[in-house]
């Protein structure tokens, strides 16, 4: 009772064509290469030159922002988990540096 | 008679559907453990045993199929509607982010300004960052195409390459993310701005490592000789997780970094 053995989808033969309008591997390799790879080049070239430190803003104790019902579990409760001195200011301020 | 008569899997009893529930146990007990009385040991628990059920529970299907060819046709259609529907559970699950997103943003409140983003919040710039990450992912889909291509015309070396190229574009998109969490003005306790924000694009970035550890192990099993040119479905799934995930952070993109600033 051996169940029908499904036929192959793809020869051999035919691994080499693309179909109509090339969707095989060399089509996506020169895509890679031509537009992708290229793409995230030149937008990483433009986030690098726009990337100088800016002045950081003002320190104003809104009450809607820095928000401290709980303390964080961990270290002294008061810094969020990327905490970054320079540009996250504490709800008391920015800290000395 | 000594063989089964059908092209269907009676999977062998297992203990890992036990081992999962009760490190999901550990994991939200231990959460709470954590967030209300500072204390790890349960939740580190409860990693550790999720962890192992996950690497032993996948070994198994992996031995299952791959080894002792269970994985018949019938059963790889089955392993496709899995698949496709769990990515169909995770796209409400983002959709409930969205939703808070769009609902603090559409109506803001006076308590916060009366406008969007809220005062005193300094979007990061679209057109840096944001926009460089919105290419490598769109990249990385390219390249698992290509990767894919190249295994169905059984061309190892190219295949190889390609995805380990998708890989490298998921970790330098996951440095990137975590070098703008360093450096944004606002915080996740900045108010409902920080809460929708971090909320979204942080579960994203776990599903950008999730997505990457799968496309990393489809590399050591192709490697391994695991995958042929017409049956490499897990390849396949990893494939549709990752466009999954270059989808959510589009929605991202324009919702939240484009459209919120």
């Amino acid at each position: 009772m051996a169940l029908p053995l499904r036929p192959l989808s793809r020869g051999l033969a035919s691994a080499a064509k693309e179909g109509h309008g090339g969707t095989g591997a060399r089509t996506w390799r020169l895509l890679t290469f031509v537009l992708a790879l290229p793409s995230v080049a030149l937008c990483t070239l433009n986030a690098y030159l726009h990337s100088g430190h800016r002045p950081r803003p003002e320190f104003i104790a809104y009450p809607h922002l820095r928000i401290r019902t709980k303390r964080f579990p961990w270290g002294d409760g008061n810094h969020t988990l990327f905490h970054n001195s320079h540009v996250n200011p504490l709800p008391t301020g920015y800290e000395s540096s | 008679m000594t063989h089964q008569t059908h092209a269907y899997h009676m999977v062998n009893p297992s203990p890992w559907p036990l081992t999962g529930a009760l490190s999901a146990f550990l994991l939200t007990s231990g959460m709470i453990m954590w967030f209300h009385f500072y204390y790890t040991t349960l939740l580190t628990a409860g990693l550790l045993a999720s962890t192992m059920t996950m690497f032993q529970w996948w070994r198994d299907i992996v031995r299952e199929g791959t080894y002792q060819g269970h994985h018949t046709s019938p059963v790889q259609k089955g392993l496709r509607y899995g698949m496709i529907l769990f990515i169909i559970s995770e796209v409400f699950f983002f959709a409930g982010f969205f939703w808070a997103f769009y609902h603090s943003s559409l109506a803001p409140t006076p308590q916060t300004g009366g406008h969007w983003p809220p005062t005193g919040i300094f979007p990061l710039n679209p057109m840096e960052v944001p926009l460089l990450n919105t290419a490598v992912l769109l990249a990385s889909g390219v390249t698992i195409t290509w990767a894919h291509h190249s295994l169905m015309e059984a061309n190892r070396k190219e295949s190889a390459q390609a995805l380990s190229m998708t890989i490298a574009l998921g970790i330098y998109f996951t440095y990137l993310q975590m070098s703008e969490y360093s450096e944004t003005s606002f915080t996740i306790s900045d108010g409902i701005y920080g809460s929708t924000f971090f909320m979204a694009t942080g579960f994203h970035g776990l599903h950008v490592i999730i997505g990457t550890t799968f496309l990393t192990t489809c590399y050591f099993r192709q490697q391994l000789y695991h995958f042929t040119s017409s049956h490499h479905f897990g390849f396949e799934a990893a494939a549709w997780y990752w466009h999954f995930v270059d989808v959510v952070w589009l929605f991202l993109y324009i919702s939240i970094y484009w459209w919120g600033s």
